[in-house]
Parts: structure tokens; sequence; C-alpha cells
């Protein structure tokens, strides 16, 4: 009883340690990986906040103001991030972690509970805001020729900016859990948090940032950031963290900003423990009831099922899938984040002025088609490899009643397959012809692009559901997380670059034919056999990658016993 | 050392508890046997201090879990039904982190742990990950962990569930060791003939309800006496005809 809180976390040290020491096949390669994609993400933050600040400081007082009011918002915009990630994450570390049951039946005190758990929170709820913090400050603090006190400032400023957001999740989550069950209190929060997403997605779009670029506009620059000021903001915490930066980038220590982080963080976090001492347990064995869940039976659904064409042991698979997915409050939900992008996106088409470089417009439209092309199919990779990918998986524990039944295989993993593909073909060819609709496309590039996307969703679909298979997870802990395992990561490489060469091969084509049908000369035949090859060969990588995918997935799945 | 009085939990309109006493003497051991969804996991997560109750009050050793449940755990081992366990800890590793939460001193604490791995038949797998044990190694390591901080009471939820012959022999050998050295011991079981072997006393639970307790002896003549074995006196106290359905079903 003589060890302070850091104690209860060094299950999670010592677990890491001994990852890291007893190694196994693939580990290396993943690390690379992770750690590769990681560097290069951070490289390129680094660089682009590095030119833009280097290009607002020769703008004297106007760059100096823009800086100011960017780190503003930069810790504004993370500020409601955090404090809805806290929320998520407090309802597991506190409520629903499976490590609370030894550690509630042992003599811990509550505060020690209540500070290494919430200790834990910050760490989850934040890596992902720090790791891209962390580049950006740098690169700010060494484009401005920052003192050493800057970089002292940003150690102390950016744990008290984290822990204000955090208290106040966990604080909530507390709340939810006294008044409502642990897992409605989840469903709640998924919904809450995607909502939130949502809005921000359209907020953003509806500010509409592409002013910035504009020549006409420049004048309005200064008031288009104006507006995004607003009386509350001097009282937020992101206004303190972003003043003591500012201050400290310039050689000043700001007090009275830095003064006001500071307490606020202590006072919260002592303001949480107090909630927690009086109300965690109360909360904490309401979380482990299981109540009677409500569902909708879904009983359309089914009807629906029984009239399709399909053996028996198909239609029990495609019904069992839908009805999981349907129920599963944080799988479907985030299908609204979906609908949100996929009309951000086409909205983006529709104000699209090309019309403003007469000359050009229609070579760059038919450019865009194909832009297009390649960003449809990177929405279809990021949808396949979030709710494709992770179908194996999702089975969990109860995979053993596939295994055990007589259905093959090769059956299970084409029932994923077919699950997956109808809808995200929907999605792809849906976007595909509106978005070449508003934008005005040759109708030879929007046959050229519907076809393409549809062999295309085939191939990335078959794609997802083999490497699901090659790298199942069925002891994960939330569906979530199998897409960003090593497998989804792995699969999201080998889908840019599968669609990187698709693209290749069918532009060239496409443009010789378009260059000539503009000059209304006809193709010459060598030309035209090394266009055929070219469609051939993006046809013969489809199938290719499509077939063997599925081939290795149904191979990796038998061998699953050996 | 183990006292229950008026035990009570309420989930939504369902009473899972209702006004259940238990005493358990030092050195008894004493058998809580219920049919399925009687109550028992229930009332032993709540005795453990991982519950909170609707009502009742539960103190161990003299300690009130509502008011010192620090004190209160310090005294107790809980072997639950369904344990976590660091997957990617050794067992030494976790032992000792066991130790920590039980403040055990630094000092000796080697010795102890190298003591109770020997006495589980676990000292050769001390450096080894947990993920790679069997389910009845899991099983006997969190019984060390239970045991490790040599506590004056123990609650155990399904104690055979996974153990080989062996495995339930030590097992049965070391709570015996335990309960002449004053150890009061709770265990909820469904292996009836681990209760009838083991057992100073019995408490039947069903409904929420206790239903029946005593000896086997007295269990037996309040079932009516014409049976040797615990089985039938369980069937017939809890109202179980249910083997004759399963047969008919079948």
């Amino acid at each position: 009883m003589t060890h302070a809180f850091p104690f209860l976390l060094l299950p999670v040290v010592w677990s890491v340690r001994n990852r890291a020491r007893r190694r196994q096949r693939g580990d290396v390669a993943r690390a690379g990986l992770f750690g590769g994609i990681g560097l290069l993400v951070a490289l390129l933050i680094f660089v682009t906040v590095f030119w833009l600040t280097w290009q607002l400081l020769g703008y004297e007082e106007l760059g100096d103001y823009l800086l100011r009011l960017g780190l503003s918002w930069l810790f504004l915009t993370f500020l409601s991030f955090l404090a809805f990630s806290a929320v998520v994450t407090a309802l597991s570390t506190f409520f629903l972690s499976e490590d609370l049951r030894l550690l509630l039946a042992a003599p811990v005190p509550g505060r020690r509970l209540f500070y290494s758990r919430f200790a834990k929170t910050i760490g989850q709820a934040s890596w992902m805001v720090l790791t891209f913090l962390v580049p950006v400050l740098l690169a700010v603090g060494l484009a401005c020729c920052a003192p050493l006190p800057y970089y002292a400032a940003v150690v102390l400023t950016l744990p008290a900016f984290v822990a204000i957001p955090v208290a106040c999740g966990s604080a909530v989550t507390l709340l939810l859990v006294n008044v409502f069950p642990a897992r409605r209190a989840r469903d709640i929060l998924t919904l809450m948090g995607l909502l939130f997403a949502m809005s921000l997605v359209v907020l953003l779009r509806a500010l509409r940032p592409e002013r910035l670029l504009s020549v006409a506009s420049l004048p309005d620059v200064t008031g288009f950031f104006a507006t995004l000021q607003s009386p509350v903001t001097p009282l937020l915490p992101s206004f303190w963290a972003g003043e003591t930066l500012f201050a400290a980038l310039h050689g000043r220590f700001d007090a009275l900003h830095a003064g006001a982080l500071g307490t606020t963080a202590l006072a919260f976090t002592l303001l949480a423990r107090i909630g927690f001492d009086r109300y965690y347990f109360a909360g904490w064995s309401k979380a482990q009831e299981a109540r009677k869940a409500r569902f909708t039976r879904l009983r359309p659904l089914e009807a629906a099922i029984s009239r399709l064409p399909l053996a028996p042991e198909a239609r029990g698979l495609l019904a069992k899938d839908l009805k999981v997915f349907l129920r599963d409050t944080t799988q479907w939900s985030q299908l609204l984040l979906l609908l949100a992008l996929v009309a951000v996106y086409l909205y983006n088409f529709k104000v699209l002025d090309l019309e403003r470089i007469p000359y050009m417009s229609g070579v760059i439209k038919n450019a865009y088609a194909f832009v297009n092309l390649a960003m449809t199919a990177f929405v279809l990779s990021a949808v396949a490899v979030r709710f494709v990918f992770p179908a194996v998986s999702a089975e969990g524990p109860a995979f053993w009643l596939i295994r055990s039944s007589p259905i093959r295989m090769s059956a299970f993993l084409w029932s994923k397959f077919w699950t997956g593909l109808l809808p995200i073909l929907l999605l792809a060819e849906g976007l595909t012809i509106l978005s070449n609709e508003l934008l005005g496309a040759a109708p030879a590039l929007k046959l050229v692009g519907g076809v393409a996307i549809f062999v295309m969703s085939f191939a990335l679909v078959g794609l997802a559901t083999g490497m699901g298979a090659e790298h199942p997870r069925f002891a994960h802990e939330n569906i979530t997380q199998v897409a960003g395992s090593y497998g989804g990561i792995a699969f999201m490489v080998l889908a840019v670059l599968f669609i990187l060469v698709e693209v290749g091969l069918l532009a060239w084509p496409c443009s010789t034919y378009l260059w000539h049908e503009f000059r209304h000369q006809a193709i010459p035949a060598d030309r035209q056999a090394l266009m055929t090859l070219c469609g051939l060969a993006a046809l013969g990588l489809s199938v290719a990658t499509f077939s063997l995918s599925m081939a290795r997935g149904v191979r990796a799945l038998e061998r699953l016993g050996e | 050392m183990i006292q229950v009085d008026q035990l009570v939990k309420v989930y939504g309109s369902f009473r899972a508890v209702d006004n259940v006493d238990l005493h358990v003497a030092p050195g008894e051991i004493h058998g809580f046997l219920g049919p399925n969804g009687a109550g028992k996991t229930t009332a032993i997560r709540i005795i453990a201090g991982l519950l909170q109750p609707t009502s009742g009050r539960i103190v161990v050793n003299g300690h009130d879990m509502a008011r010192e449940p620090e004190r209160a755990k310090a005294c107790l081992g809980f072997i639950p039904d369904r344990p976590f366990l660091y997957e990617k800890l050794t067992a030494g590793e976790l032992l000792r982190f066991h130790a920590g939460l039980y403040g055990l001193e630094a000092n000796g604490l080697a010795r102890r742990i190298a003591e109770i791995l020997e006495l589980f038949e676990l000292s050769r797998w001390e450096g080894e990950l947990i993920e790679s044990f069997s389910h009845g190694m899991k099983q006997r390591l969190v019984m060390c962990a239970a045991f490790l901080h040599r506590p004056r009471a123990v609650v155990v939820d399904e104690p055979m569930v996974g153990l080989d012959p062996r495995g339930a022999r030590l097992i049965k050998d070391i709570f015996r060791r335990m309960s002449a050295r004053g150890v009061a011991i709770l265990m909820s079981t469904h292996t009836l003939e681990v209760a009838q072997e083991m057992c100073d006393v019995i408490s039947i639970i069903q409904g929420g309800r206790i239903i029946a307790r005593g000896s086997v002896d007295e269990l037996r003549a309040l079932a009516g006496g014409q049976h040797q074995q615990l089985t039938p006196v369980f069937l017939k106290l809890t109202g179980g005809s249910a083997l004759q359905e399963i047969d008919e079903a079948l």
C-alpha cells in the first residue's frame, strides 16, 4: 500500500518491454512499416509547417498576427477533439477495462486508482494530438529561430493543455455511466463523437477555405481570419496555450496565460478526482450490470434475405453479418460520417469554378476526371479497410462456430466478399458518375471512369477480404482497432500502389484518345494496339489482385488450425 | 472472519441477491451452491468488494467493506471465475505486481514468490509469459496470487473449472492446509463432489435467497435422508427435475 500511483501502470511498461524482448516473426517488419509511415507523416507535417511559417514571417505584422491566430486555432481544434476523445477513452479505461476486476479486488486506494487511470486516459486520448503537435511546434520554433525557453514552454504547456479536456471528458463519462448503463453510454458517446466529427467536416467546408487561394479575394483574407475570432475564445485553454507559446516564441514569458493554463489544469484534475472519489464505485458497479439490451429484430431484412437465390448457409451468413452490423452502434454510425464526407466531396465538384480559365477548362476537366477516379478509389479503400478488412476478424471468439460447421472456408470468405462488395460498388459508382456529371467530363471519360471503378471495386474489395483473412485479429477488444493493425496498414499501402498503377495505365490511352479526338485525327494502328494493351494490363492487374488475394485468404483460413 | 448481513442486490426490478446472511468462521470451508443464475457470482463479487450492494453489510476480519474497503480487501484473497491476467507479463512479474498491490515489502518477496510457485507446481514457469500457459496453469497462477499475501479469508468462485485431476487434487490439499491454518474459505462451486468432500458448511442459494444451510449430513436430513450423494439432495432442495426433462428432450 506504500506504492504511488505510477506503480499501477507497471504492467503496461512490463508488457511493452516483454513484447520487445520476445520478438515474433514479422514484428520487425511491422515496427518498420508503422515507424516508417509515422516518421514520413511527421516529416511531411514538419516541412509543410516550416515552409508556411517561413512564408508568414515575410509579411511582418500580418504574418505575426496570422501565426498567433493560427496557434490559437490549432489548439482550439485539438481542444474539442481531445474532449471527445477523452470521453470515449475514459469509458474504457475507468469502466470497461478488463484489468479493473483485478485492481478493484486489491486494496488499492481510490485516489491512486484514479490518478493511474487518469494518466492512462491522457496517454490514450492525446497521443495522436501530441504526435501531430510536436512536429508542428518544432517547425514553428525552428522557422522563427525561437530561443531555448520556447521549447521548455512547449514541454510544460502541452501536458497542462491536454489535462484540462481529459479531466472534463472523464467527468462527463462518470456522469453518463451513473445515469445510463455503461453499454448504452458507449453507444451515446459514439453517436455524439460522430455527430461532432460530421459537424466539424461540414463546418470546415462551409468556411470555404478556397477563398484564401483566390487572388481576387486577397483583401478579404484578414476578414476571413477575423470571422474565426469570437468573444469566448480568450476564455478557452486553447487560447492560453497559444498565447503562452507565442510569447515564448518571442523570448517573453506570458505569466497570465501560462498561470491560467497551469492552475486550471490542476483545479480540473482535482475536481475530477473528487467526483470520482464520490461516484466512481457506484458507476463502476452499474457498468457491470448486464441489462437486457434493446435491439431491433430486423424482420423485413430476414424476409428479404430468405427470398435471395442463395444456398441456405450463404443466406445464414449474410443474415448474421447484416444483423450484427446493424445492431452495433459503433459500426453503422460511422456511415453517418461517411455520408458527410461524400456530401462534401460532391459539393467540391459543384463549386469547382473551371470556367475562369476557359482555354484550359477542357483539359483540366479531363485531368480532374482522372484525379476523381483516383480519389474515389482512395475513398473506396478507406471504406474497405474499415468495413471489409475486419470482416473475418469480426467473427471474434465465435469463429469456432464457423470452423466446426460443415461450411467450406472458401464459401465463408466469398460470403464476406459479396456482403462487402455490393454497398461499396454502389458507393463507388454513385460517386464516380455524379462527380463526373458535375464536372462535365468528356463522355468517353465518363464511360472509362464508370467501367474502371467497377473493376477496381472488385479488386480492392477482394484485396481487403483476402488480406483480412490473412491477418485476422480475433482477440480484438474493439472491431474498429482491426483497421489500424499491421494487416490494415499493409492493405492501405498495397491499395494505394494498386490505384496509382491502375490510374497510370488508364491515363495514357485516355489522354491519347482525347488528344486525337480534339484534333479530329484518326489514331494510328500501333498507338491503338498500345492503348488496348494498357487497358488489358489494367484489367489484368485488377483480376490478378482480386483472384490472388481471395485465393491467399482462403488458404490462410484453411491453414488456421495447422 | 467473513460476515455477511442482510445482503441485497437489485438490478432494476430484479432482486439478484435477496437478504443473504453468511458467516464463515476462521478455518471453515464454506460451500456456496446453487443452480445457474441463482445469484452466487453476484454475491461473491459483492463480498470481494467488486460490486456495490443495494443494501446490507460485509465485514472481513473486523473491517467493514463499505467503510474500510482497503483494510477489508487486504485480509482477503479473491479467486474469480473468469480471472483477468496480463498475458504479456511473466508469472513472476504478475506476482511481483500483485505483491505491490497488497503492499508486501520487497524484502523477502523473491523467497515468498518462489515458495508459492513451488506450492502450486509452477516454479519452472516463473519466467514464462502468461499467454503461453494452459487454462489449468492460469487457474493455479491466480491461486498463487490470491494466497501470496497470506490472506485471513479467501473467496473462491468455481475453483475447479479447467483443472486436471492432479491439479484438482493439489488445490483441494492446499485449501485443506490453509483451512487448518485458520484461513476462512468461502467457495462457490457447481462440483457437488468437491463440496461434499471439502466443505464444513454448505449454503444453497436459489432465486437470490439462501434456501438451505448446514453440514452435508444436515442437508441430507433436510432432503429426506435417503440419499448418500449430495447431487440428489441438491436437486431435491432446488426443485431440479431438469434431468428427466433433458432426457425426454434428447
